[in-house]
């Protein structure tokens, strides 16, 4: 396999965002590569995509500041990002193709809608779209 | 009283029939003339092909002549169209409309025509029938 | 200008197309899952699936906020809902539905659609232009005003050939504004203009004079 040298971790706030990030910070320290870890605000249509969403961007900061102190504990550092945007999966997928990423590492909650297990929107979109490797990390279903 | 129907399926059909059996003047407009088949063997009305939301296909129909214009098609929003061309072009007596989508049917009740929700009042009736002990 | 565009077939596309362009916001409601995901590939995330008629839908998509809608799908009893939906429920400023029976535009109107636009009709438009049979052309219509504007032919056979224009019996509320001569060129008319055949003549007036201008001009 080339070298990795970027990295990104799209983070939802659910606690398997914990191991694709440490799992990021192992592959990327072997290739002394970076980290980006980038948090989604989706913006319904009822607001402008540039509204000042104080909640949202708490909640985001919140999420990114956890997600810095999971690397620290690995003992590596990463760079986080929070975006405003009309969907997450399009928006990740710009963001893997501005920064150059070689690889998006994204975790999946073990989630059931309607009974059956559901991989949600964003998975299936980045594995569809991002011009990358896409690793998924699928939560244990005992956690 | 001289009745327009546009929607020949299974609650047109049957409005027509008994209106027809009742003595009125009926016509019933339908796109599709295969729907006509529900209608009785001893309609005595008038079953006219044609699309209900063309003003001309109305006027052939005889809605300038109506007393009342009932849109009953399966497409809520042709019923609304067809309804609102009876009642403020043609000046149509009286003029029911069915609408499914209940929050469709709320607007245009609002609005001034009159409106039948067979949605609302199916589940209404579901409703009362389980809670009838 | 927030900018809600129902309909997302090659109408609704392109017209979607030409307004990000130009700098505006657009949303485009499809049903069609197939349609939204063409739309967002090649246009970015604009397009939301759902029936536009349903006022959830619109809710979703923030009509709110939306500074018109176009309602462009290929059914006209669909853009009426649209748009009536979009006004009674949203207050939307302004409502523009496409529609494809052109006798359909007067009862647009009168039930409240801002706009209407027909396809039917501007071709129709087109084709009087290019028909030399037809000597009167609807340029444009200024509905709120209750104006048009209409580019008149004089035929040879005219009785206004050879006069001058103070000397013909214009009807009221009507103003020649424009006078394209074939000898002179284009002019501001003005009493003493002379009138020849083969000339044309933009007005401005209203519909009820329409036809007696048309005879005051060709003579039919």
């Amino acid at each position: 396999m080339e070298k990795i040298a970027n990295i990104m971790v799209p983070v939802s706030g659910h606690k398997i965002d914990e191991e694709a990030i440490g799992l990021a910070c192992r592959v990327a320290r072997a290739g002394k590569g970076r980290v980006y870890v980038v948090y989604v605000i989706e913006v319904t249509r009822t607001l402008p995509l540039n509204a000042e969403l104080e909640t949202e961007v708490k909640k985001g900061e919140v999420i990114l500041d956890k997600a810095e102190r999971v690397a620290e504990e690995v003992d590596y550092e990463v760079e986080s990002e929070l975006l405003q945007a009309r969907e997450v999966g399009p928006a990740l997928v710009d963001e893997a193709i501005e920064r150059g990423v070689d690889l998006i590492i994204i975790g999946v909650p073990y989630k059931k809608r309607f009974g059956e297990f559901n991989l949600g929107k964003v998975a299936p979109y980045m594995l569809k779209n991002a011009p990358c490797r896409v690793w998924l990390v699928r939560q244990a279903i005992s956690d | 009283m001289n009745i327009v129907i546009m929607g020949c399926g299974r609650v047109g059909a049957r409005v027509a029939a008994i209106f027809d059996s009742e003595g009125h003047k009926v016509t019933v407009l339908d796109i599709e003339p295969y729907s006509f088949r529900r209608l009785p063997a001893n309609f005595n009305g008038t079953a006219m092909v044609g699309n209900g939301i063309d003003v001309d296909v109305l006027r052939r129909a005889g809605i300038e002549q109506a007393d009342a214009f009932a849109a009953v098609t399966q497409g809520d929003n042709r019923n609304v169209m067809a309804a609102q061309i009876a009642k403020h072009i043609f000046n149509v007596p009286k003029v029911v409309c069915r609408i499914y989508d209940p929050l469709r049917e709320e607007l245009y009740h609002t609005l001034g025509l009159e409106t039948i929700s067979p949605t609302n009042v199916g589940a209404q009736l579901v409703k009362d029938a389980i809670e009838k002990a | 200008m927030y900018i809600i565009v129902a309909g997302g077939g090659k109408v609704g596309y392109y017209l979607a197309k030409e307004l990000l362009s130009e700098g505006h916001e657009v949303l485009v409601i499809e049903q069609s899952a197939k349609k939204c995901e063409q739309i967002s590939e090649e246009l970015g995330s604009i397009a939301l699936r759902g029936d536009a008629c349903e006022t959830t839908t619109l809710a979703d998509a923030g009509m709110a906020r939306a500074d018109m809608v176009v309602a462009v799908t290929g059914d006209d009893e669909d853009n009426l809902v649209i748009c009536q939906v979009a006004k009674k429920k949203f207050n939307a400023p302004r409502t523009i539905a496409r529609i494809n029976n052109p006798k359909n535009e007067p009862i647009f109107r009168k039930l409240g659609i801002d706009v209407t636009v027909s396809s039917t009709n501007i071709i129709l438009e087109h084709l009087e232009a290019e028909l030399p049979t037809h000597s009167v052309v609807h340029l444009l219509e200024l509905r709120a005003q209750g104006l048009e504007i209409l580019d008149i032919k004089v035929p040879p056979n005219s009785p206004a050939v050879g006069k001058l224009l103070k000397d013909l019996p214009i009807p009221a509320n009507s103003v020649v504004s424009l006078h394209l001569s074939l000898k002179h060129g284009p002019s501001i008319p003005k009493g003493d203009s002379v009138i020849e055949a083969g000339d044309a003549m933009v007005v401005v007036t209203t519909p009820e004079n329409e036809a007696r201008l048309k005879e005051v001009l060709t003579g039919r």
